[in-house]
């Protein structure tokens, strides 16, 4: 698995962000730190499913896995959504035991690995000599890797469609587009997310 | 019978997490807190499961809060280093409450050199991070041990931030 498409046929992240954000668009969607957040910005908008982690490196994965949990008897929610990326994964790796621990169906982890830190520069990460989706699978995830655009589509409908807890490894590029920083107060983030969070509980499913 | 003081101050504090009405129990090993921690991985009703690292659980438990969800989470003061930049970046920027109960070590009767090094500087490294903590010790009337551990989780909520209890069931 540590295997990856060509260079020339890869993703790039915002192209993954677009498939993602289309394929849960009224279910909570966990975003990972600053880069990726303002690619998802700019290609889907600001949207109040999205919870924004600016800063927290490493938590992205274990807020989700909080969200997963505790929507467990929620109607209304079919599905927690983390966006992550391998750096971040990394930091907080010991996570994928606790979700094999846990097994929260409605959990989707997906990874955009591109085996760089590129918010801070392009520095490496080590992941490329890590097995993302064999080590999910040992911590008793169910894990898939999407090579391509279609692949993804794919791998998202299954996890959309079929119970977790998932991690799907999507290899990206490193192209990274100009983006706008995003300066918003993280009480008003999380207000927002709060708000649309209780009117798709108080609408059920 | 009449327990030893340390029987008491447990059962206090699981008398106080009662009390909160936790459905989840996150937990990192506590020698001085097993009594405490052994209670929640038997209760009913109850969810306890372990974290392996501080800030993994700060994140779970953020999670699980951010979902309407009622849950505390025990350590031990030696990992107070561990979570500093989680709550910093998260609960105390995005202003999500949660009770951390926490262990004192360190002091008068411990026998572990290395815990003193970082134990004895709880204190100093909550204020350094702006994070507000209640204490429970040998000075506390035993009668008060449990409604401080309820008044801690009810504070957190009203402040919206993180709020630490630090317990010392030996006394200090």
């Amino acid at each position: 698995m540590r295997g990856s498409a060509p260079p020339s046929a890869r993703l790039q992240r915002p192209d993954a962000l677009r498939l993602i954000a289309r394929a849960f668009p009224d279910q909570p969607v966990v975003l990972t730190l600053g880069g990726t957040i303002r690619e998802m910005l700019a290609v889907v908008g600001r949207r109040p499913n999205h919870l924004y982690i600016l800063d927290s490196m490493g938590l992205p994965v274990p807020i989700g896995l909080g969200l997963a949990v505790g929507l467990a008897d929620e109607p209304g929610v079919e599905r927690v959504v983390v966006v992550e990326g391998d750096g971040s994964l990394l930091m907080g790796f010991s996570v994928l035991t606790t979700i094999g621990l846990l097994q929260p169906k409605k959990l989707v982890v997906v990874v955009l690995d591109n085996g760089v830190y590129l918010a801070t520069g392009g520095q490496p990460t080590a992941a490329p000599a890590t097995d993302f989706v064999g080590a999910a699978r040992a911590c008793g995830l169910r894990a898939e890797q999407a090579d391509d655009a279609a692949a993804l589509e794919a791998a998202l409908g299954r996890a959309g469609h079929d119970d977790g807890p998932w991690l799907l490894r999507v290899p990206v590029g490193t192209e990274a587009p100009p983006t706008a920083f995003f300066l918003e107060d993280p009480v008003v983030l999380r207000a927002e997310f709060d708000r649309w969070l209780a009117s798709r509980r108080a609408g059920g499913a | 019978m009449a327990g030893t003081a340390v029987d008491e101050r447990s059962a206090a504090i699981i008398a106080g997490i009662e009390a909160i009405g936790p459905r989840y129990v996150l937990m990192l090993p506590s020698s001085t807190l097993k009594a405490v921690v052994g209670h929640f991985l038997q209760a009913p009703g109850v969810q306890t499961f372990p974290v392996p690292r501080e800030e993994e659980g700060v994140g779970i438990l953020a999670g699980l809060v951010l979902a309407g969800q009622r849950a505390v989470m025990i350590i031990q003061d030696n990992g107070i280093g561990n979570l500093i930049t989680a709550l910093a970046t998260f609960p105390q920027a995005y202003h999500v409450p949660m009770l951390i109960v926490t262990a004192r070590r360190g002091g008068l009767g411990e026998y572990n050199s290395m815990i003193h090094t970082v134990s004895e500087h709880a204190e100093a490294l909550l204020d350094a991070a702006h994070l507000r903590y209640f204490q429970l010790d040998g000075h506390t009337p035993l009668d008060a041990w449990a409604p401080t551990v309820e008044r801690a989780y009810e504070y957190a909520q009203i402040t919206h931030r993180p709020i630490f209890l630090l317990v010392n069931l030996m006394g200090g």
